[in-house]
């Protein structure tokens, strides 16, 4: 059994003349503990909506989808999610942002504050504990962002492109940062990008979408070594993933 | 009156130039404002004085600052002061509870909503003064009727936004907080009215001036004590200058209330952008 199973999922959306979006169609896949899947696909084509039902946040409409081997009801504890908007709470602070899951949960303070301060560490915010979330730029709100999902000592990462808004360079440091955290926290990520590199840079697996109705096209391994090194990104090996994937995305347009 | 030169009087402390240049610049700044009502202020004065207008019309600003003076004094302003304000205050708390209270009860429920919304609808438009005579048969003329009068003409900017300011929160953020484990009570307590406050606070203090306009219409119409009823009495016995002191404390009323709504929404809102 997969550490997070969806076989033959179907998400059907209404709009507003309540019109059928099929946004999933038999979308199948399955997950193992501690790997790092990027999923890509033109947009519109239902990758939010799969992470929204990996959430729990969405319900879905036919077939099965298990994390953990129940059946995804709704938010579980031991998943967390990460929006490109970082959707921070305006009204809190930087450590209460943080602290909010588990607060949610009835952690002691102490704990609380101890497990804030190592996030805050972890994601590079020290020294920005109690400033408020308009007070700092689009870069550090989405790493206190990753830090509040993190709080929660999730098993199970869901990230709908997180470094979408944010300058190349910003990017670039998120990523390696992105990598050393998932390997310190030892869960497993699932994430969404419009970047082909990225998504090949981080990834064990790429899956690729099709146009909508999604469902998958393609899921192809990338058999790079890790830690993964910036240097890569002009390797042979790496260049001819990028191209395999480009025109994989290409057919779909 | 005879003392006011001596505010002028320069402070005696050794200051150089610049600094003696400084000071009075910054003093010029901060009375920049006050300038223009000065200037009409001692425009009216002399007008009256030199006897162009009949001090029975229009009385001169110092008579009626005189006259503030003897109803402080005397006590009658403090009387009809504490009645006024507490009218006002008791009006406003209840219409921000109600307003509160059934704005989140339309926002979180549909049924709700379907039930109360056209009854929202219905009776916001209606002017409150034209519904005054129903507050007076029902409740009697007396205070119960002022407040509730009140309490009409604050509810509806209070109950409005707060509907429109929790059905205006972002709904990624409500999806944020379900994800980080926020449900139910939590999700009310902890997301949304904390998203909806700056709305709900403006309507709070849109209602404090109609709290303000509202209190004097009624104490216009029928009462034996408020300021409203001091002004219309006034008038009644031709005692202009009194009429025009109790305008001034109205008008002083009305700004005071909406400083102190103003005071607590910045407090409250000390992390909003651009506070
Ligand atoms: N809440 C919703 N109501 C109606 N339609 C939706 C909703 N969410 C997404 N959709 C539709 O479902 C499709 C897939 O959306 P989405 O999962 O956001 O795509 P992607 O993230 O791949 O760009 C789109 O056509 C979108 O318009
Ligand atoms: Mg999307």
């Amino acid at each position: 059994m997969a550490f997070l199973e969806a076989s033959m999922v179907n998400k059907i959306y209404h709009d507003k003349k309540k019109q059928e979006i099929v946004a999933l169609s038999n979308f199948t896949l399955s997950v193992e503990e501690r790997e790092f899947i990027t999923i890509i696909g033109p947009s519109g084509c239902g990758k939010s909506s799969f992470l929204f039902l990996a959430a729990g946040l969405e319900p879905l409409t036919s077939g099965v989808l298990k994390f953990n081997g129940k059946p995804v009801k709704g938010p579980d504890p031991l998943s967390a999610m990460v929006f490109q908007e970082y959707l921070l709470f305006p009204w809190k602070t930087v450590r209460e942002n943080i602290e909010f899951g588990p607060e949610l949960r009835h952690v002691s303070k102490k704990q609380r504050r101890e497990s804030s301060c190592n996030l805050i560490k972890m994601v590079g915010l020290g020294g920005f504990e109690n400033r408020y979330p308009n007070e700092l730029s689009g870069g550090m709100q989405q790493r206190v962002s990753i830090a509040r999902a993190l709080a929660n000592k999730p098993q199970l990462i869901l990230m709908d492109e997180p470094f979408g808004a944010l300058d190349a360079l910003t990017r670039e440091t998120l990523q390696i940062e992105l990598l050393k955290i998932w390997q310190q926290a030892k869960c497993t990520v699932l994430f969404v990008t419009h970047s082909i590199p990225e998504a090949v840079y981080l990834a064990d697996r790429v899956v690729v979408v099709s146009k909508r109705p999604g469902t998958i096209k393609e899921i192809v391994d990338i058999d790079l070594p890790r830690p993964r090194e910036r240097e890569m990104f002009t390797s042979p090996s790496f260049i001819e993933y990028e191209r395999y994937l480009k025109n994989l995305i290409l057919e779909e347009i | 009156m005879d003392g006011s030169t001596k505010g002028l009087s320069r402070p005696v402390v050794m200051v150089n130039g610049t600094d003696l240049f400084c000071f009075s610049r910054s003093l010029f700044n901060r009375s920049k404002k006050l300038l223009s009502p000065l200037i009409c202020l001692g425009v009216w004065e002399l007008i009256v004085r030199l006897e162009f207008i009949n001090p029975f019309f229009c009385p001169a600003p110092t008579s009626i600052v005189k006259e503030l003076y003897v109803l402080l004094f005397t006590g009658e302003l403090w009387m009809h002061l504490g009645d006024s304000v507490s009218r006002a205050v008791c009006g406003y708390f209840l219409a921000s509870l109600l307003g509160v209270g059934v704005g989140l009860l339309v926002a979180w429920s549909r049924f709700v909503e379907d039930l109360i919304d056209p009854l929202i609808e219905l009776i916001r438009p209606v002017s409150t003064f034209a519904v005054i005579p129903i507050f007076f048969i029902w409740f009697g003329i007396g205070d119960v009727s002022k407040v509730l009068i009140i309490t009409k003409a604050c509810f509806f900017p209070i109950v409005l936004n707060t509907i429109a300011g929790i059905k205006g929160v972002d709904p990624k953020l409500i999806q944020a907080a379900r994800s980080l484990g926020a449900e139910g009570i939590a999700l009310w307590t902890r997301v949304l009215i904390p998203s909806a406050l700056p709305m709900i606070l403006t309507g709070m203090r849109v209602a404090t001036s109609m709290s303000v306009t509202t209190l004097v219409g009624v104490e216009m119409l029928s009462a034996d004590s408020g300021i409203g009823f001091m002004v219309i009495d006034a008038q009644r016995v031709f005692a202009t200058e009194k009429m025009f002191a109790g305008i001034l404390i109205l008008s002083a009323l009305g700004f005071s209330f909406d400083r102190v709504a103003r005071l607590v929404q910045h407090r409250v809102l000390a992390w909003h952008k651009g506070v």
